[in-house]
């Protein structure tokens, strides 16, 4: 930002811009029009979500791609290769083209300053339908509904999470607060994960952007959770699981013929399915929706595509504009489809207990003995209300 | 040409006269096999996360990977460093170390068999492994798995290739002293076989040499590194000097195997005279300064760790320095240096071949420890903060079902080595030492299909 001239809309400025951005190949018109609505959303006045809809098309014709720069610039400690086929480099050297045009409206500048909030980048465009969430951990209280409808509905082995809720106590603003964060896998849009499946049992399925694992073809060799860094892959083991212990009663079969849904057997990956076995349904009440989203009680979870405007989401993420949206580690460069509403947790995040335990729930949590101290979760005052 | 002197009569004993200990170890390695194999059905009646010390990381703090995949590893370096040493021999014509060629190739096809076991023997399901090799085509652009299997069926081939030519002239001469019930492996390495090719044989077995050793620092030193590298979400996996490091660590304990093989051979066959004490006090030299030179790395490894490293790298390091298996893997390097260096410096006093096998076993048993800690330090710390904290430090330790099957492949390659040596003469014959034991040439042309 401190290379942005003094003020915008100043004539003087205007010429400027107009003067760098002629010299360039792009459309200097175009990239007005950008700047001056970048500049609307770190006013607020614009939301990011209309900013891509306003110019997804045009992006997409000017630069081949729609890839405007809103990340945050990795850190040295997150540049690092990736297996072949991904197309960060590719995105690398567009960046570098449109890099003359973008840093002269300060456009990267502008959008930089609102970084930290949901980067809305349109990612891999194949699938016309992305199913994600919106989570928004304002609301989130930390009751562990989510975990336990899941282990219900999916009937997953007794350690094993698909939504797992950290309970951490972090700095906000100087004071040290309790906060929640419910981690999915974030059915990524560059799955790392389905890159180096040696059997293709681990894939995305394109209609709707799922990231699934065929439990017919999994050989169990343990790549993906390697190389998964979100860390929610679980090997099957065929552990009783105590909350509900019968089998798993949706459609095992996806609408493909793979073997996706449910819990994994044993000796194979699973992970979460955005319950897979409910998009394939053919009861219309049961497409769209997953078990955790309806059991939060507090409707923190919303599901749904992503790339549709009026998708519970968006229209969540829109409402609560004026929040921090950001994603998970989206640094890494996974391009995860999972939204998140409120603070991001530091670096400093440290695990707590929390107002309720997993074992009260008649779960088990792997992270339980790390977090450990029950004397210290005995002594929170519980105030689960982190919004 | 040199100063040994090699007397076929004597390398093709062990192939016609079989001793009680012979069968004795013969015994033992078979009760090994059995119980190897118990342990493998056990590990796939109750699956791999139920006995194994593998585990989820996330929230369950496991280690996905373990002995095994170290193990993995730590055979595919043997692999490549015996090929190398036996390609060596050949392209730089060391004719002094001949009698330990063969013992490096056999040692190379079997460990390249243990390595893609211990793959196996890590897996979920071992009983799809056919969809790895038919999805191979399809996934090979970006699996690591599949350039695996890519790299070692190109090994294997290449190394079997390289066996069996260095092996037609051999054969064909001594079709006649070989056992009969062997005849029909015998017919297949020396089909089509005419005398006159020799020349051309030779001609092609040196530029597979070169080829070999061309490829051993590409692929010990380069794919396997990449293997893990390439695994962004694992920053310990990634480092700038992880391929020259590797490729020491692997010639290492090929060269500290291969050491102990020829002892072994030597020592059963009495073939003292053949394989001179001059050669093992050569090789100890090479093998003192392989081991300074894997302690150099590891330094390297640790400074660039613990300095000016980005936070989760350093973090990493510290946590290794931690660990009680770093400073075994320490100890073991330094003392294995200071005893071949005092071996070399005063030969009088240290050396001797008990010792030496000793030294060469804790050499290769450090870099196996080397190995494993390598996969499965990189797998227990969560990297990416603000996962780092949230996500609890990964514990592992191999439960007794992965000590067996990891022992087990070890067991396996002697029994490999057992069988091989009663198939196939354990030291080349040069065209001279055969001609002694050829009978004449027409008898000869009966003889060949
Ligand atoms: S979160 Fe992990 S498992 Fe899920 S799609 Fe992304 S890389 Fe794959
Ligand atoms: S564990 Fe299964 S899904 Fe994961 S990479 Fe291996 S074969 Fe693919």
């Amino acid at each position: 930002m401190a290379d942005l001239p003094p003020k915008k809309g100043d004539p003087e400025w205007e010429e400027w811009a107009e003067d760098i951005l002629d010299s360039t190949e792009f459309d200097t018109d175009l990239g007005k029009r950008i700047s001056k609505d970048a500049l609307r959303i770190a006013e607020g006045e614009l939301s990011k979500a209309e900013f891509h809809e306003r110019y997804s098309d045009e992006m997409k014709a000017e630069f081949g791609v729609d890839e405007r720069p809103t990340e945050p610039a990795p850190e040295t400690d997150t540049a690092m290769p990736r297996v072949p086929g991904d197309r960060n480099q590719t995105r690398r050297n567009v960046l570098k083209a449109m890099g003359g045009a973008a840093a002269a409206v300060g456009l990267a500048g502008c959008v930089g300053a609102s970084a930290d909030d949901g980067s809305e980048t349109g990612g891999n465009p194949e699938p016309d339908t992305q199913l994600g969430m919106a989570i928004d951990t304002e609301r989130c209280i930390a009751c562990l509904q989510c975990s336990e409808a899941c282990k219900e509905e999916n009937n997953t082995d007794i350690g094993v999470h698909w939504p797992y809720v950290f309970r951490y106590e972090d700095e906000h603003a100087g004071e040290n607060r309790e906060d929640f964060l419910t981690r999915h896998c974030q059915h990524c849009s560059e799955p790392s994960c389905t890159y180096v499946c040696p059997t293709q049992a681990r894939y995305r399925r394109t209609e709707d952007g799922l990231v699934l694992t065929d439990y017919d073809t999994c050989v169990g060799c343990k790549y993906c959770q390697v190389a998964c860094p979100y860390g929610v892959n679980y090997l099957g083991k065929d552990e009783p699981n105590e909350v509900v212990g019968n089998e798993f009663d949706g459609d095992r079969v996806g609408r493909d013929g793979r073997t996706v849904g449910g819990n994994p057997p044993k000796g194979v990956m699973g992970k979460c399915t955005f319950c897979v076995h409910r998009q394939d349904s053919d009861d219309e009440e049961l497409q769209g929706t997953t078990a955790c989203e309806q059991a939060c009680p507090v409707d923190a979870i919303h599901f749904g595509d992503m790339k549709d405007r009026d998708s519970d989401p968006r229209e969540h993420l829109r409402e609560k504009e004026a929040s921090n949206q950001y994603k998970l580690l989206d640094e890494v460069g996974n391009e995860p489809n999972i939204v998140y509403i409120g603070k991001r947790p530091s670096k400093d995040a440290e695990p707590v207990q929390g107002p309720v335990s997993y074992e009260q729930l008649n779960m088990r949590d792997g992270n339980y003995d790390y977090v450990g101290a029950p004397e210290d979760a005995a002594a929170e005052s519980e105030e689960g209300d982190a919004a | 040409m040199s100063g040994v002197e090699i007397d076929p009569e004597r390398v093709l004993k062990p192939l016609k006269n079989t001793s009680k200990q012979y069968y004795i170890l013969l015994g033992l390695f078979t009760l090994a096999l059995l119980l190897f194999l118990e342990a493998w059905v056990h590990q796939i009646t109750y699956g791999v996360g139920a006995v194994t010390g593998i585990g989820d990381w996330g929230i369950s703090g496991g280690v996905p990977w373990g002995l095994y995949i170290g193990g993995f590893v730590w055979w595919i370096g043997v692999a490549h460093g015996g090929i190398a040493i036996s390609a060596a021999v050949r392209v730089i014509n060391l004719d002094k170390y001949r009698p330990i060629a063969r013992i490096a190739e056999v040692l190379t096809v079997l460990a390249l068999g243990m390595a893609a076991l211990n793959i196996v023997l890590s897996m979920g399901r071992p009983d799809r492994i056919f969809n790895t090799i038919v999805q191979w085509p399809f996934t090979v652009h970006h699996s690591p798995l599949a350039w695996d299997i890519a790299v070692i069926s190109l090994y294997l081939v290449l190394t079997l290739t390289y066996m069996t030519l260095s092996l037609r002239s051999e054969i064909s001469a001594l079709r006649h002293r070989l056992p009969t019930w062997l005849a029909p492996l015998y017919a297949l390495i020396t089909l089509g076989y005419r005398p006159d090719e020799d020349e051309k044989i030779e001609q092609i077995l040196w530029w597979l040499a070169v080829a070999i050793l061309a490829l051993v620092p590409l692929l010990s030193g380069g794919v396997v590194p990449w293997l893990f590298s390439l695994i962004a979400a694992q920053p310990g996996w990634y480092g700038a000097a992880a391929g020259a490091a590797m490729l020491t660590e692997s010639i290492t304990s090929a060269l500290a195997l291969v050491l102990i093989m020829t002892v072994v051979f030597r020592y059963a066959y009495g073939w003292h005279d053949m394989i001179e004490d001059g050669i093992l006090r050569d090789l100890t030299i090479v093998l003192a300064f392989l081991a300074l030179a894997t302690i150099w790395f590891t330094m390297h490894d640790v400074l660039t760790g613990y300095y000016i490293a980005p936070v989760n790298i350093g973090a990493l390091t510290a946590g290794m320095l931690e660990l009680n298996f770093f400073w075994l893997a320490i100890g073991g390097l330094v003392v294995s240096v200071v005893l071949l260096f005092g071996m070399i410096g005063w030969p009088e006093y240290f050396f001797n071949t008990p010792l030496l096998v000793g030294v060469s076993a804790l050499l290769a048993i450090t870099i196996l420890n080397k190995k494993v800690m390598f996969v499965v330090e990189g797998l227990m710390y969560p990297t990416q903060p603000p996962l780092t904290n949230l996500y609890p430090t990964g514990v592992y330790s191999p439960t007794l079902v992965e000590w067996i099957l990891f022992l087990g492949t070890i067991m396996l390659a002697g029994f490999g080595f057992l069988v091989i040596s009663k198939l196939i003469p354990m030291i080349e014959l040069e065209k001279e030492e055969r001609e002694l034991l050829r009978p004449n040439a027409e008898t000869d042309k009966t003889e060949v299909e």
